[in-house]
């Protein structure tokens, strides 16, 4: 994609990528005769198609590294396994730490970060009470009810919010 | 007002330009390959991946330095095939390091970077949801990365196990627009035929690839006991579908159990069942592919500096 600046007809620069919001990343342009500046909101999958493709906004200023794409976007929850980089002896695969090499890369690897995966926390009674749950649909029982409390904002969960929760996941 | 050719650049970031470089850092790689060979089929199920593994054992047995692509992001294979399922990967700045199975065949999959059986391919992505419109490209990428950032070092061939699918041949030719020729492989199921036979066309009339031949697997099934042969799929005709698409029909090769042996417990079947029917077929495959680059006019023109 190009961009012109239609008051002075004038190609206008690449300035920043501003920090992205919930994958969705943000270019802002520049025109070098009047300034005028404006943001380009790129949808999560517009975001993810360039990061598919593994380059940069604004020009690479490095080299990418070995099977960057690879090792920076395969899913830790998919089972990505660790890489040794025998300069540093250090294992890396995740990418946060994968975040100060590229820098493009690391813009959009926050983009991606998920929200707080810790989850709500059960309390004795309730993780009681989901013991009686039959075994076989115990573990997604789980899951909906852990779902029903992180979409309503509970961080705790109670014998309260299961009782909430029944009426959506029909326990 | 001025038009899209009318603008210099695309405002600094040169994303052609950064393709290109990966393009070039590509080309850079594999310099030092002599030939590369997809192994293909449009066709699931028809070992592709077992010949594969197989015919790298050939190419070795016959003294040449061999690596295999495991080009199937979502479902390898190779790397439990060749025994390397427990190498570490290791990179630097040069590249990432090859797995390498016992008969010195060098490997690189997808499984190398799954830490158990049960890891699927997941990419990294605010939502899974349509996730089509960009996994695709990522498992080109992936695949481009496979090929560019793994050192190789000096290699005779190079194998690309490439997953059924009649769109996986014009994406590697994409990335590789060298690529030396094509080996396809089928079963004589009527069925295999009908979707290998739209393989073929892609390959010959839509990308002008060298075919170097058709391979039928489990052509028969001879009997371990009385060395009696009973067809397995009588509906097919290999013969037919080579004569058609005037391309060579390489030896066949026969179902053995002792194949499936070997590939579960990552064993070089050839090793150990030299005398028998298929290991002698995959040899002899393995031997064709060697005329083929010794003879075709492609190999000679590349050849030279």
């Amino acid at each position: 994609m190009k961009f012109l600046c239609l008051e002075c007809n004038t190609a206008m620069q690449f300035k920043e990528a501003a920090k992205p919001e919930q994958g969705s990343l943000t270019a802002i342009f520049e025109c070098p005769d009047c300034f005028a500046e404006f943001a380009m909101h790129m949808n999560p999958w517009e975001t993810q198609m360039l990061k598919s493709l593994n380059v940069q906004l604004g020009g690479k200023s490095e080299a990418a590294q070995p099977m960057q794409m690879v090792r920076s976007f395969l899913s830790e929850q998919g089972g990505a396994t660790a890489a040794t980089d025998q300069n540093t002896q250090t294992t890396t695969m995740t990418p946060e730490s994968e975040g100060g090499k590229c820098p493009f890369t690391s813009v959009v690897a926050d983009a991606f970060q998920e929200p707080d995966s810790s989850g709500p926390v059960w309390t004795p009674e309730a993780l009681a009470r989901l013991e009686r749950v039959p075994s076989f649909v115990r573990p997604m029982a789980k899951t909906s009810i852990e779902e029903f409390a992180r979409e309503n904002g509970h961080t705790e969960i109670t014998t309260d919010v299961m009782d909430s929760a029944r009426g959506s996941i029909g326990m | 007002m001025k038009t899209y050719k009318d603008l210099p650049s695309d405002g600094g970031s040169n994303i052609v330009g950064q393709v290109t470089q990966q393009v070039y850092r590509l080309q850079k790689r594999l310099a030092s390959v002599r030939y590369t060979v997809a192994i293909m089929s449009g066709k699931g199920g028809v070992g592709k991946s077992l010949l594969t593994a197989n015919l790298a054992a050939a190419l070795r047995l016959r003294g040449y330095d061999v690596g295999i692509v495991d080009a199937d992001i979502n479902g390898p294979s190779i790397a439990k095939m060749t025994g390397v399922r427990s190498a570490q990967i290791n990179y630097d700045a040069a590249g990432v390091k090859p797995a390498v199975s016992p008969s010195g065949v060098k490997v690189m999959s997808m499984d190398l970077f799954l830490k158990n059986d049960e890891s699927p391919v997941l990419w990294e992505a605010q939502t899974q949801k349509d996730a089509f419109t960009w996994r695709g490209t990522m498992e080109v990428t992936a695949l481009r990365e496979f090929l560019s950032d793994t050192e190789w070092g000096a290699l005779d061939y190079l194998l690309i196990d490439l997953p059924p699918g009649s769109d996986r041949l014009p994406n590697l030719v994409d990335l590789l627009p060298t690529l030396g020729g094509a080996i396809v492989v089928t079963i004589p199921s009527g069925v295999s035929q009908l979707v290998v036979k739209k393989s073929l066309t892609m390959a010959k009339a839509a990308l002008n690839i060298p075919v170097i031949g058709i391979v039928e697997n489990m052509s028969a099934y001879i009997c371990a006991s009385c060395g009696k042969t009973e067809g397995l799929f009588p509906t097919g005709n290999t013969e037919e579908t080579a004569h058609q698409f005037n391309i060579p029909l390489l030896p066949r090769i026969p179902f053995d159990p002792r194949l499936s042996i070997a590939a579960d417990g990552g064993e070089n079947f050839l090793e150990h069942n030299a005398e028998t029917p298929a290991a002698k077929a995959i040899i002899e495959v393995g031997n064709k592919i060697e005329t083929f680059f010794q003879y075709s006019i492609a190999s000679v023109a590349r050849s030279d500096p």
